[in-house]
């Protein structure tokens, strides 16, 4: 295989709050290649986010990006290195700050927000400020510049992309301002789009008209996009590798059409269980038990095991990260962080089955409040 | 269907004689908001934001003309997209906005007729459960007192007896006892969704409207609630109208389905029928926007183009008209199947200014690439096409590009979308059920 676009290895972002260290992001690795939609799954908290925001290194205090490597095109993002005396510092080739800004943001990866309005200026019109963006990026004259965002309105299904130019933010719907958020998004032909839940706000109507303009899109500049989202039907839509994140960590790994019919973590197996389906009547859905625990103290061994249905003692125990588990028909990997698979050798068979792992998934208990995160 | 808890295994014609024993019967409600602030005028539709729309003295129909009922002990979904008004019809079968115009009635009882301390008295039987859990309650108040508070406002029964009352009423609910003391920010969303269905249930109510009240949780946790709703629903006999956009959450919790679009309900069917047998448009075109979780699906989702008109101005005749898929061919010019897919597809293009200019051989080609059609549908179409083309707009200033699309916009949906049926007369069928044997009706012509 050639060399990814990106490379994420080991990444690490932590919160420092009051309340104690947030590990928000925990040891994450993996890769973006040319052409592909990349999913970031996971519910609320699991640190899709954060994780997008520190590829950019886009994260503010009190956070910061602690460990690991990112690597893009060749060139580095993020990296530390250990010094004489032991301590860690950023190592000599990691871009600096100014070339980040002028080189990576927006010209070679750019961000697309599920708010649009945070990224578009309330007192603007809609058109001056993508033709102000076009021109800066691209060094456009105006007069190019502004023929160009028209055409780049047209291109993101705008309709009257003469008239609304002269429009402000607030007079666009919802499923509009995201499509100038497109717009603005592909003005520099960027090679990787980070999409953080652009469509969870919008109506289904409208995310269709979206899902469907990305698929185009994506097919006639060739983008690599990473897909942030806690829709599984999305990801099976547009997504060809999918990431599953639970509190932090990236608990599977898989081409998407293994994801959801070779199954290798139970977090994954539960929240496909716990969706109603639109295509089918399902009388009873799976829920599942308790709530996501909170970030500054996750559980002991698998974070997952207070939750999961085929928790043992093991699981307490052992951390288990992402291994390979299988390979795909096309031979891809396939990776899983939980004990139940061979390869992690835990001891997992042999311990007993955790309490609740007996009587689990057909009642639905929630903690008391204050009670998360294991006893 | 209906789902009491205690429902005997009687003869059939005893279950349907339950069944069909209307709780909630709602006939030709409207509620129009008028708003009065001119500063903004001008303003778009902005569905995000209620009401959706200010200018001077306009009159937003948010609900136009809506009629359905609801049996005891079911279940009605009513599902559409935001800004279509769900929530304000909603609120308004509770009266907590007055009708403009219709019928509410209640147990019998004409809700829109009763006032003071009847109404009071009634609404006691009537509970609802909004969307944000984390808004609705009152931060400061213990989680007993917000349960409570319903009781006291309807003075039902003593301190005592309220308080055991609320105990009891959190462990149903899957909450426990103790959390009685506790404030709504020492819990989740999930668990303060629940905190809002134990003070819904205080009361007693036969009548529960449920304004999304799963949409803002987590997968996991939505199912937990979607499951304590329907187990709550059996043990107390409850009745529903569940409002959601999610067709996902409607079609496993509802057992019938109304589909609302610009203030109207296009079409109502029992879950099944409507979810396997859609007969209207837009309901169509709603399940086929959905991404299916199932990746070798993917690809097979259909796509609707457009935006919702401003419910200021909504078309006339059927409200979907103006983005219809299949709107009706206007009489008159002897439009082929295929000749008319084509001059539809050309008057929104047009509409909607979605290409550039370019000579007028060539748009003629894009669009029609079977030739125009014959006679005067054919001339409406080449004196639109001339005054679009690139000869004509050639150094002309925007303003006057903009007029000339303009024109040609106004000249084409005059002669073509507006003679159409769609546009001159309300749908309203009844068609024959494939899935069951309830009633089933869709709002669209082509059903005539
Ligand atoms: N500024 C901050 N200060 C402290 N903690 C933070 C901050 N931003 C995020 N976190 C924490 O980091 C963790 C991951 O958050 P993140 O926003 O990445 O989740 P997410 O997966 O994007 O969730 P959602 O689906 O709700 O968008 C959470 O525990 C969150 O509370
Ligand atoms: S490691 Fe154990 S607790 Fe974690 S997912 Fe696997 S079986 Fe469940
Ligand atoms: S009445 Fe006409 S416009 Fe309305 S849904 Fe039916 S075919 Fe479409
Ligand atoms: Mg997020």
């Amino acid at each position: 295989m050639t060399d990814p676009l990106l490379r994420v290895e080991n990444l690490t972002t932590q919160f420092f709050t009051e309340a104690g260290t947030v590990r928000a992001v925990d040891s994450i690795s993996f890769e973006v290649h040319e052409g592909e939609i990349v999913g970031l799954v996971g519910e609320s908290g699991a640190g899709k986010s954060v994780a997008s925001m520190s590829l950019l290194r886009l994260v503010e205090s009190p956070g910061e990006i602690v460990a690991g490597e990112i690597t893009y095109k060749g060139r580095t993002i993020f990296g530390l290195e250990e010094t004489a005396d032991g301590s860690l510092s950023e190592r000599p080739e990691m871009l600096s700050e100014e070339e980040m800004r002028r080189e990576i943001r927006g010209n070679e990866i750019a961000v697309i927000f599920q708010d649009p309005m945070e990224s578009l200026n309330p007192v603007f019109t809609v058109g001056g400020q993508l033709r102000e963006f076009i021109e800066l990026n691209r060094g456009l004259s105006k007069r190019v510049a502004r023929e160009e965002a028209i055409r780049m309105l047209r291109e993101v299904g705008i309709p009257d992309p003469e008239g609304r130019y002269e429009e402000y933010p607030h007079q666009f719907s919802g499923g509009m301002r995201q499509r100038v958020l497109i717009a603005m998004a592909l003005a520099c032909e960027p090679s990787l789009i980070i999409a953080d839940e652009p469509t969870t706000a919008l109506d289904v109507t409208v995310e269709g008209q979206i899902l469907d303009l990305v698929d185009d899109l994506q097919e006639k500049y060739g983008t690599s996009f990473i897909w942030v989202t806690h829709d599984l039907g999305v990801v099976a839509e547009i997504c060809d590798r999918v990431n599953v994140m639970y509190l932090g960590e990236i608990v599977e790994q898989a081409p998407v059409d293994d994801l959801f019919y070779e199954t290798a973590h139970p977090y994954t197996e539960a929240l496909l269980e716990s969706m109603p389906r639109p295509d089918l009547t399902v009388e009873e859905i799976q829920s599942i038990r308790g709530v996501m625990p909170s970030a500054i103290a996750p559980p002991s061994g698998c974070r997952f095991h207070p939750r999961c249905r085929y928790a043992r003692e093991a699981c307490k125990r052992v951390h288990p990260d992402p291994r390979r588990v299988a390979t795909s028909a096309d031979g891809e990997t396939h990776r899983a962080a939980c004990l139940r698979h061979d390869v992690f050798e835990s001891g997992y068979e042999a311990s007993a089955p955790l309490e609740h792992a007996t009587a689990l998934s057909d009642r639905e208990v929630e903690r008391p409040p204050g009670g998360e995160g294991g006893e | 269907m209906s789902s009491f808890g205690e429902t005997p295994t009687g003869s059939d014609s005893s279950t349907a004689e339950r069944d069909s024993e209307t709780l909630l019967e709602v006939e030709g409600l409207k509620k129009h908001f008028t708003t009065g602030s001119g500063l903004l005028s001008g303003l778009r539709v902005d569905p995000g934001s209620f009401p959706p729309v200010r200018r001077e003295h306009e009159r937003v129909r948010a609900v136009d003309d809506v009629s359905f009922s609801i049996a005891r002990g079911e279940t009605l979904g009513l599902v559409g997209e935001s800004g279509c008004g769900k929530s304000t019809l909603g609120r308004t079968v509770l009266r907590l906005l007055e009708p403009t115009a219709g019928t509410i009635r209640f147990d019998g009882e004409d809700l829109a007729s009763l006032g003071g301390e009847a109404l009071r008295r009634k609404r006691a039987e009537m509970g609802m459960i909004f969307q944000d859990p984390h808004a609705s309650l009152n931060p400061r108040m213990t989680v007993g007192t917000i349960v409570e508070e319903p009781m006291v406002a309807h003075g039902m029964l003593d301190g005592e007896g309220r308080e055991a009352r609320a105990k009891s009423l959190l462990e149903d609910v899957g909450l426990e006892a103790h959390h009685y003391h506790r404030y709504p920010h020492e819990f989740s969303g999930g668990q303060r969704q629940r905190v809002n269905l134990a003070r819904a249930l205080s009361v007693d109510p036969d009548f529960v409207v449920c304004d999304e009240p799963v949409s803002a949780l987590d997968v996991s946790v939505q199912a937990q609630v979607l499951n304590t709703m329907a187990r709550l629903q059996a043990e107390f006999g409850l009745t529903y109208l569940f409002i959601a956009h999610d067709l996902s959450v409607i079609r496993h919790i509802a057992d019938r389905v109304a589909v609302m679009y610009l203030g109207t309900v296009v079409e109502l069917a029992e879950k099944e029928e409507l979810f396997e047998n859609p007969q209207h448009p837009y309901t169509q075109a709603l399940l086929e926007s959905i991404p299916v979780p199932d990746p070798r699906e993917s690809g097979t989702r259909g796509v609707l183009e457009g935006e919702v008109p401003s419910p200021v101005d909504p078309p006339s005749g059927c409200r979907f008209r103006t983005r219809c898929p299949v709107l009706i061919a206007p009489e008159g010019y002897g439009f082929g199947d295929a000749e008319w897919e084509a001059t539809r597809g050309f008057v929104r293009a047009v509409k909607r200014r979605t290409f550039e200019p370019a000579p007028a051989a060539e748009v003629r080609e894009r669009f029609f690439p079977e030739g125009v059609p014959d006679g005067e549908a054919g001339e409406l179409v080449e004196t639109a096409l001339s005054l679009v083309s690139a000869a004509e707009l050639e150094g002309l200033e925007e303003d006057a590009r903009t007029a000339r699309w303009h024109e040609a916009s106004e000249l084409l949906l005059e002669s073509f979308a507006e003679e159409s049926i769609c546009a001159r007369e309300r749908p309203h069928y009844e068609v024959d059920p494939v899935y069951g044997d309830g009633e089933h009706l869709a709002a669209c012509h082509r059903h005539r």
